[in-house]
């Protein structure tokens, strides 16, 4: 079983003055438990669309989803999942530590087990001093840290994550990220948004790219960064000294066959390889891969 | 829920829905009977103080003193509707009185509390000194007012029998309303004329000015009353005129021919002449419910 | 539910509003002294007074507090966090709605036994000519909270459907004064006076009245200043009222609210 299933989900929102607008075309999407899936997209292409519909805030426009078997909409998939709304706001006149406990305990988690993995996590997450304080009083990096603290609590089996790491200083995103590896390696899938996609690469194993609610391109990370190698950079050394010069990769093997006849030193071989930036930039723009 | 689990939510909605309603409509008329026939005196309810209205209904005053009035209609409307129904309950003539008194006090110059407390109390609870001195307060204010003297004027020759106080308003009403009855009534009383016509022609102008339903029924049944016993009176005085005494009983009066039949009273009582040969009727002018008031102070 | 029904509680404690209205609660040990004012009869005037200065408290507590706590889970966006927990719609509500009542209730009692301290005190410098009735008093403070409770529930359904603060706490000051008026216009619809409006707005009034929430069956003020005896079915009917139009609007709220689109 797969822990999320998306099959052909679609969204219009009608507005003010019966505008319409299809923020979400017909997406399909699998992710398999104890994977890292990231989200990637510009403003505005979907992607928190698709995250609330998975957690029944709105209803879809047609299509389907489960998460761990479960159709959305429902309180049992909802058992399920830890969710990281963006720009997260929680109740502010409570603590973090009363708010934890109070979503602790509507996923039933017996008191016992509850006081451990409050004070574990709010440890983690550099909350411990803070956690009497009522959350009107905290920063905004600190409600994200409390956003964080409150998926983990309950150790579900999937986490919904829209943009984890926005408002946290590079310290909280690096935290942020060894936590999703840690997750990855107890088996756990992760599903994030974001727009950064060098979070992308240093974490995920899959990545889905959606621009004005399509859904461009789904890729291993390990895949588009092997696929990515378009040239190669070269060193070369003759008598009027050093010089660079850049082969494309499919003539690489004719061009090095010329430099030798030519009797040209070769000192140093790079290989160019497009970045994930790169790549989600095409993507974006429409220019072909 | 649990339901949810194995019913589809609009099905366990259409079905709560359903029960619901049929419990509402089950609910709602034996409610509303019970509303309904909740005893008046408790919907007339309990009136903060004037003086602590008049703090707390800070601009609102005349609005605060029209729900006054409102009340009193709303009460007496429902009462004297009741009457026909022949549910007889003593009026709280008393409470009617302080809520009336409430309301001039937040807005003096509301007309209607001048005029109900003129139509009603004053001739179910016969406290004429206190209408008059409501009446005076009103003139204070609606000096354009030709009704309150009027009123006023009335009062004091009907019930009080104090004539120059009545000449005085009498003219003052006519000097507002440049309307010459008034001046004319104003003599009557100043050489102290037949009673019975000045009330009927008092009674004939308030009718014709009533727009409440229930105030206009009121005055119509006392004006009724007023009417057989002019004609009774009328009768006597032919009577007394051609034989040179005085008679005996208005069924004398009917054997000799110079009344048609026994006037019958619309409060239920009957006529009779008492020993000065005046008409008197057992029911005083008032309904049979009087009979059990609560005597006012 | 017992959890949202918690926090419910926990926020209201906690709110601003709700100390400053608790302020207005300092004028009922007043009462005593504002009571000598009536010449004939202090102890129903304290009655009365306390009576009103609660049933006010409450109609504040019940607007400001009643009124926004629904919107303002989704004006503040706290829906998101917390709907998305494994808590139906139907339960969140539940809970939110119960805990107001709670308090409203909590409230009423506790307004209520000062009250009755603040009545023994002036009933015992100045005896009444009628002993006051004690249990008339109570049940005069649980309908006027019945009265509230019913109101947050109309709020709570007003809520679910509004984008704005506007509709919830204007709309439940409305149906306050629409509950109020409601059986004194039907009165005055039904009487001779009434006659003259024409057919069709007397059967639109009256088909309202059925319909529009009626408060004047919670009002027993009456019943507890002057010791008038209470009916036993009119209470029934009132409490069977209260829970079937309660029961209604919350139905009718949960639907709403399951089909709102968190956006
Ligand atoms: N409530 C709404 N009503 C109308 N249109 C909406 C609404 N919410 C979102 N949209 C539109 O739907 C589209 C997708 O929005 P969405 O919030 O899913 O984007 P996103 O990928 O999360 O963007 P960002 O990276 O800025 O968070 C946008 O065009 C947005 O304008
Ligand atoms: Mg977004």
């Amino acid at each position: 079983m797969n822990a999320i299933e998306i099959a052909g989900l679609s969204k219009t929102y009608t507005g003010k003055k019966w505008t319409r607008v299809d923020a979400l075309k017909n997406l399909s999407l699998e992710v398999a438990q104890g994977e890292i899936f990231g989200f990637l997209g510009p403003n505005g292409a979907g992607k928190s669309t698709t995250i609330k519909t998975l957690l029944g805030l709105i209803r879809p426009s047609s299509g389907s989803a489960r998460l761990m078997g479960e159709d959305i909409g429902t309180a049992a998939a909802r058992k399920h999942v830890g969710y990281l709304p963006e720009n997260p706001a929680f109740y502010d006149y409570l603590n973090a530590e009363e708010y934890l406990l109070f979503v602790g305990r509507s996923f039933g988690m017996p008191e016992g087990l509850l006081g451990q993995r409050c004070a574990e996590v709010l440890q983690r997450l550099q909350l411990w001093d803070a956690r009497k304080r009522p959350m009107r009083s905290y920063s905004k990096g600190m409600v994200q840290r409390v956003g964080i603290a409150q998926v983990l609590i309950h150790d579900p089996e999937v986490y919904i994550l829209d943009e984890p790491m926005s408002g946290l200083d590079p310290v909280g995103r690096a935290l942020v990220k060894e936590i999703m590896t840690e997750l990855k390696q107890r088996g756990k899938c992760v599903f994030f948004s974001t727009h950064i996609v060098s979070d992308v690469e240093s974490v995920c194993d899959r990545v889905g790219i959606i621009t004005k609610g399509e859904l461009r391109s789904v890729e291993r990370v390990e895949a588009v960064l092997e696929r990515g190698v378009v040239g190669y950079q070269l060193t070369l050394k003759d008598r009027e000294g050093s010089r660079e010069l850049y082969v494309p990769r499919e003539q690489l093997t004719t061009t090095v066959g010329e430099l030798a006849v030519q009797g040209v030193e070769i000192t140093l071989l790079e290989p160019r390889r497009k970045s994930l930036e790169d790549f989600f930039l095409e993507i974006v723009t429409g220019t072909a891969v | 829920m649990a339901a949810n689990r194995s019913l589809p939510r609009p099905i366990v909605w259409s079905v709560s829905a359903g029960i619901l309603v049929a419990c509402y409509l089950a609910l709602i008329f034996p409610f509303a009977r019970y509303l309904h026939q909740k005893p008046v005196q408790e919907k007339l309810g309990v009136v903060p103080k004037a003086e602590f209205l008049q703090l707390v209904s800070a601009d609102q005053k005349q609005l605060v003193a029209e729900g006054l009035t409102l009340k009193v209609l709303l009460y007496f409307g429902t009462l004297a509707e009741k009457r026909n129904n022949e549910l007889q309950l003593p009026p709280d003539y008393q409470a009617m009185s302080r809520l009336l008194h409430a309301a001039v006090k937040l807005d003096p110059y509301n007309m209607d509390d001048y005029y109900f407390a003129q139509s009603i109390l004053v001739w179910d609870v016969k406290q004429i000194k206190i209408a008059n001195a409501l009446l005076e307060y009103g003139m204070k204010y609606r000096t354009w007012d030709f009704y309150l003297p009027f009123f006023a004027g009335f009062n004091y020759g009907y019930f009080l029998k104090d004539y120059p106080k009545a000449a005085s308003n009498y003219m003052r009403a006519a000097e507002l309303s440049k309307n010459p009855l008034f001046a004319t009534l104003a003599g009557r009383y100043l050489n102290d004329a037949g009673q019975s016509d000045l009330a009927i022609a008092y009674l004939n102008t308030m009718v014709l000015s009533a727009t409440n339903p229930s105030i206009k029924k009121t005055l119509q049944v006392r004006l009724e009353a007023l009417k057989k016993a002019r004609s009774i009176e009328v009768a006597a005085a032919a009577y007394a005129k051609a034989t040179g005494i005085p008679a005996e009983s208005v069924e004398e009066l009917v054997r000799q021919g110079y009344l048609p039949e026994v006037p019958r009273d619309p409060y239920g009582g009957k006529f009779y002449l008492d020993p000065d040969g005046k008409v008197k009727t057992t029911s005083n002018y008032a309904s049979p419910v009087k009979k059990t008031k609560s005597a006012p102070q | 539910m017992f959890e949202v029904f918690r926090i419910t509680l926990k926020g209201i404690f906690r709110d601003r509003v709700f100390h400053g209205i608790l302020v207005a609660a300092v004028l009922l040990p007043l009462v005593p002294s504002v009571s000598q004012l009536s010449m004939r009869q202090v102890t129903e005037l304290s009655i009365t007074l306390s009576l009103s200065l609660i049933s006010f408290i409450l109609l504040l507590l019940s607007v400001f507090l009643g009124g926004t706590s629904l919107w303002k889970d989704i004006d503040r966006r706290y829906t998101f966090s917390v709907l998305s927990l494994p808590i139906s719609r139907t339960r969140f509500l539940l809970g939110r709605f119960l805990g107001l009542a709670a308090f409203l209730l909590l409230a009423a009692l506790v307004l209520g036994v000062v009250a009755c301290v603040v009545v023994s005190i002036t009933a015992g410098n100045y005896p009444p000519d009628r002993p006051v009735v004690w249990g008339n008093v109570f049940a005069a403070i649980v309908f006027d909270a019945l009265k509230y409770i019913l109101l947050v529930a109309a709020a709570v359904a007003l809520s679910t459907v509004s984008t704005s603060f506007f509709l919830p706490v204007f709309g439940t000051i409305a149906t306050m004064l629409v509950g109020s008026a409601s059986q004194q216009v039907y009165e005055y619809v039904q009487s001779p006076a009434g006659e003259k409006l024409t057919p069709l707005l007397r059967q639109c009034a009256n088909a309202l009245y059925y319909v529009l929430p009626n408060f004047s069956a919670f009002d027993l003020k009456v019943n507890a200043i002057y010791g008038v005896p209470l009916s036993g079915q009119g209470t029934l009917l009132t409490v069977l009222y209260f829970a079937v139009y309660v029961a209604m609007l919350l139905l009718v709220a949960t639907v709403l609210f399951s089909r709102r689109e968190m956006k």
